[in-house]
């Protein structure tokens, strides 16, 4: 085991012997065999795909209001189109791409892999979860060719209860995509507490898995909310029920509470995978045990419960009641407790490790920046004196982007990167890789940080005109956008190029210690074990594996992997297992 | 093992269902007479009592595993904070900031006395901060020196 | 963190005790039975929200304007409520027979308490329908249409967010009768399995699963009927 052994960088597991062609892929084929699916790792295709395109359509909606702003004035469409447009790249944003984002995909894909299951525990359900949420992508589409929706993507009564076009489609379509989301928060949550491997206890779950769960509990309790809003603005608009209609004797403010008892925690939604995502990320990328597994765990369930406490903070000028501003305004700062707690666990993992900047690391350590920008100014926007300035500008716009962009985007690129070689059995091309970190990183900085200021010089969000004082920044922005957009149209170019003429992967290219990577082959079985592993360790255990399985200097460094010399962690022995016949 | 399947006794399950109709004959009986401010409390303490009975034998958490309890009650727990953090708002709607004695005409009428009050002033009234005074003393020697003393000391009264 | 469910090898099960309805992605019945089970209780959670939404509704709007919620609920129909009410408890004791007799094999009296809990479902619906005819005949709508005339309905018309009442009371029971629909259409299968004999001692998850849903649905309305009728 020594640091000089030869060429043979990267062990495969031994199970990987077994029918050496065979993989989840390949072991069926046909587009019916996809659409009748219950393998988790199918269904994270599935939903990878389709979000994609929601992904591109939304950006390139985002394009067209960059380039609509970049000068005062009209410049590419008129003001009725731009507030379609805003609209639509928020609704397709939040509720078609973010919130489903990385549950759906890396989640689906990864949680019964880095449990030890075979699959979820609901298959049949998962599959359900992936029709429900094309359906209300289609009913998406409806609205849009019914007349489209101009409301913004908050849907605020009384506008939204009194204006024709697509919005009953659209309002239809956010509840039955909220069934999808559902779905899948009640598979994870039955999944993670019954269908543990043995010697998986709760202390060895990957935090990935911990995020997911913590995702999972807010899925489950804040979704049907935005059912039942969705139900009730329905019927105002269709019977008038006066509930929301302040002419019927309604409440619009009542909506907004109902509105933002969901929508608050959905930032939840989008967020907590993605710290979980970030915890492997720097893990493995530190060679380092995590500082803090503990906090790391439990501030992800803290943050998914405080988080339901907080929703008010949308509201302070809306003409809610003093004491529930201050409440909500406390509460908004301790939130910011457990995301420092997690902050400063990751930084304190990466002290005197052995770090190997890998892309998914780029994507981490950029995550790490942003993010941190993107809460400090929440809390700021969270402060009431403040907010009365800074409400309903570009600064809650940047704000809210560089948590949802910096942080969640940022975190599934780094994620997908990740597990790319797991997926799709090829690596991507590193080189270029890091090529598109940094134009991402430049892109996005410049496209947002420059709306910080103009939010702080007043500048309202969703206007379609702005006075002369703007436009530099305005301009700087929309150029951001161009360099942002071209990082990513990057990452999709040579990702497709992998597909075709990629490096074959190893089966554990990172040398990381979880059970997707040390148990499974490069491209997984369909039954993802060919044994149930015994898990002996913790799923940063780095130093137990070198000491279990004979690791000499080096082991598992960094250094030693880029000269081509890296020995992976051994797989997990496995599990005695009844015979059991398929 | 055995927590899943506990068979519930027919005898519990009757006992359980004849106190239901019970207590729905004492909720629909106080109904009947007026309790005043006590009508709403008993009337939903009641209702409780029944839900707590159906889940714990109906529904059988009471020999069920017990994660299924805290599902059920996390549940329960943030309906109540749904409920209580809404009408923090709407109990209170307009408590402060949003209410005056005065009417908008005659806070309309004292700004305008403070903007007029304002615009009567001399520059040299104005003056407040060091700053202010070096640009506009002719004379730098001594004046510039006790004014900004003052002026600094001012500033922090 | 002592919730260590799902760690057992299962050494004792092999090939030709393989029952037929586990599936392959499972270890056991019991990892089999105690998820479905933990996943009814996470999906019963998801109903309980999804009903807060309107009781923060009704909340809200009762204590913004507690006389008019008064006048307004004077004129349901308490008899016809309480009826109700002891018809869905009745149902909830059937369906939790049902499941008592299917743990001790007995198939058919399992069946008929179903058929039973289906009878008092629809006797349910019924009087929910002679409640809700009797309100239209007076104008009592949902909504924009709302236009009280008639005996005891005439004055409501000259106070303020009865209107409210009304929507709030529509909407609640309305979302609750489908639930009741579907809880119907559920047990009429359950049944048909339980009559095909598709259930017994080892294996009743399908009907445990209806009844925790179906009690589910009387304890919304547990809540309902004060809430509505009686304050
Ligand atoms: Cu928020």
């Amino acid at each position: 085991m020594s640091t000089d052994a030869s060429a043979a960088a990267v062990h495969a597991p031994e199970e990987g012997a077994h029918g050496e062609d065979e993989n989840y892929l390949n072991h069926e084929t046909g587009l019916w065999s996809w659409l009748t699916t219950r393998d988790h790792k199918r269904i994270g295709i599935m939903y990878c795909l389709s979000l994609a395109v929601v992904f591109f359509a939304a950006g390139m909606l985002a394009m067209a209001i960059r380039a609509e702003l970049i000068a005062p004035g009209q410049t590419v469409m008129d003001a009725d189109t731009y507030n379609q447009v805003f609209t639509m790249h928020g609704i397709m944003m939040v509720f078609l791409f973010l919130v489903p984002s990385i549950p759906a995909i890396l989640g689906n894909f990864v949680l019964p892999l880095q449990i030890g299951a075979k699959d979820v525990a609901f298959p049949r359900l998962n599959l359900a979860s992936w029709y429900v949420y094309m359906a209300g992508a289609i009913m998406t589409i409806v609205a849009l060719v019914t007349g489209g929706v101009d409301t913004g993507w908050t849907f605020y009564t009384p506008y939204s209860s009194s204006t024709g076009g697509g919005i009953l489609w659209m309002t239809a379509a956010i509840f039955v995509a909220g069934f999808a989301s559902i779905f899948t928060g009640i598979n994870f949550i039955v999944t993670i507490h019954k269908m543990r491997a043995p010697g998986m206890t709760w202390n060895r779950l990957p935090l990935f898995i911990w995020g997911l769960y913590a995702t999972s509990i807010v899925q489950v309790l804040a979704t049907p909310v935005i059912g039942i809003t969705m139900l009730l603005l329905i019927l105002e608009q269709s019977l008038g029920i006066g509930i929301f209609d302040p002419a019927l004797g309604g409440d619009p403010i009542l909506f907004q509470h109902f509105f933002w008892f969901y929508s608050h925690p959905a930032v939840y939604i989008m967020i907590l995978p993605a710290f979980g995502i970030l915890s492997e990320l720097i893990a493995t990328f530190s060679r380092q045990r995590i500082f803090g597994y503990r906090a790391i765990a439990l501030s992800s369930v803290a943050i998914s419960l405080l988080g339901f406490m907080v929703w008010g903070h949308h509201m302070f000028v809306s003409g809610q009641s003093a004491v529930s501003s201050i409440i909500f305004s406390l509460i908004t700062y301790l939130i910011g407790i457990p995301s420092g707690i997690k902050v400063f666990n990751w930084v304190a993992t990466m002290y005197k490790g052995s770090i190997w900047l890998q892309t998914p690391m780029l994507y981490a350590l950029s995550f790490l920046f942003l993010f941190t920008i993107g809460g400090f100014t929440g809390i700021m926007v969270g402060v009431l004196a403040v907010d009365v300035h800074l409400h309903d500008t570009y600064y809650v716009v940047a704000h809210f982007h560089y948590v949802m962009m910096g942080g969640s985007v940022m975190a599934l690129l780094g994620g997908m990167h990740y597990w790319w070689p797991k997926m799709t059995g090829k690596m991507y091309n590193e080189t270029l890789g890091k090529i598109a970190v940094a134009l991402i990183f430049i892109g996005f900085n410049l496209t947002f940080f420059t709306q910080f200021i103009l939010g702080a010089q007043g500048m309202p969000r969703r206007y379609y005109d702005y006075v002369e004082k703007y436009a530099p920044l305005h301009e700087l922005s929309t150029y951001g956008s161009w360099v942002l957009g071209l990082g990513l149209f990057l990452v999709l170019g040579y990702a497709i190029h992998s597909l075709y003429w990629g490096k074959k992967a190893p089966a554990n290219p990172w040398a990381a210690a979880t059970l997707e990577w040390t148990n499974v082959a490069a491209l997984p079985d369909p039954h993802n074990f060919l044994r149930t592993p015994l898990v002996t360790r913790g799923p940063y255990d780095f130093h137990l594996a070198d000491e279990v399985f004979g690791g000499g200097d080096g082991v598992g460094d960094g250094r030693a992997a880029t000269a081509g010399t890296l020995e992976a962690p051994k797989p997990a022995p496995s599990a005695p297992e009844p015979q059991e016949s398929h | 093992m055995s927590q899943g399947h506990h068979i519930i006794p027919q005898r519990v399950l009757l006992g359980v269902f004849g106190s239901l109709i019970v207590l729905t004959g004492v909720t629909y009986g106080l109904a009947q007479i007026n309790l005043g401010v006590l009508e709403v409390p008993v009337a939903l303490a009641i209702a409780s009592t029944k839900a707590v009975l159906v889940v714990m034998y109906f529904m059988a958490l009471k020999y069920d595993n017990p994660v299924n309890t805290l599902t059920f009650a996390v549940g329960v727990i943030f309906v109540g904070i749904f409920i209580t953090f809404t009408l923090f708002d709407t109990a209170f709607r307009g408590d402060i900031g949003n209410v005056s004695e005065q009417t908008v005409r005659e806070i309309q009428r004292e700004e305008e006395e403070l903007q007029r009050r304002q615009e009567a002033l001399t520059p040299e009234q104005l003056r407040v901060a060091p700053a202010d005074f070096e640009n506009a003393e002719p004379d730098p020697e001594a004046g510039t020196g006790a004014d900004a003393d003052r002026g600094g000391s001012s500033g922090g009264s | 963190m002592a919730t260590d469910t799902a760690t057992a090898p299962a050494t004792t099960e092999t090939d030709h005790d393989h029952p037929a309805h586990l599936e392959h992605h499972f270890v056991s019945t019991e990892q089999q039975f105690d998820s479905a089970k933990l996943g009814m209780w996470l999906f019963l959670i998801t109903e309980i929200l999804l009903f807060a939404g309107m009781f923060v509704a009704y909340a809200v709007y009762r204590q913004w304007h507690p006389e008019a919620f008064l006048e307004a609920s004077v004129t349901l129909d308490q008899f016809l409520g309480t009826v109700n009410t002891i018809v869905l408890l009745t149902s909830s004791l059937t369906v939790a027979l049902s499941i008592h007799y299917i743990q001790k094999d007995e198939q058919s009296k399992s069946f008929w308490s179903l058929i039973a809990t289906l009878a008092l479902a629809g006797v349910f619906l019924v009087i929910k329908y002679f409640e809700y005819t009797a309100k239209f005949e007076h104008g009592i709508y949902p909504g924009a249409l709302f236009d009280p005339h008639g005996a005891k309905y005439e004055p409501l018309a000259n106070i303020p967010y009865v209107a409210q009442f009304f929507s709030i009371y529509f909407v609640m029971t309305g979302i609750h009768g489908v639930h009741v629909v579907v809880g119907m259409g559920i047990i009429a299968w359950i049944a048909s399995r339980v009559y095909r004999g598709h259930f017994g001692s080892d294996y009743f998850t399908h009907v445990e699963l209806t009844g925790l849903y179906w009690h589910l649905v009387d304890i919304i309305w547990i809540f309902l009927y004060p809430m509505l009728y009686l304050v």
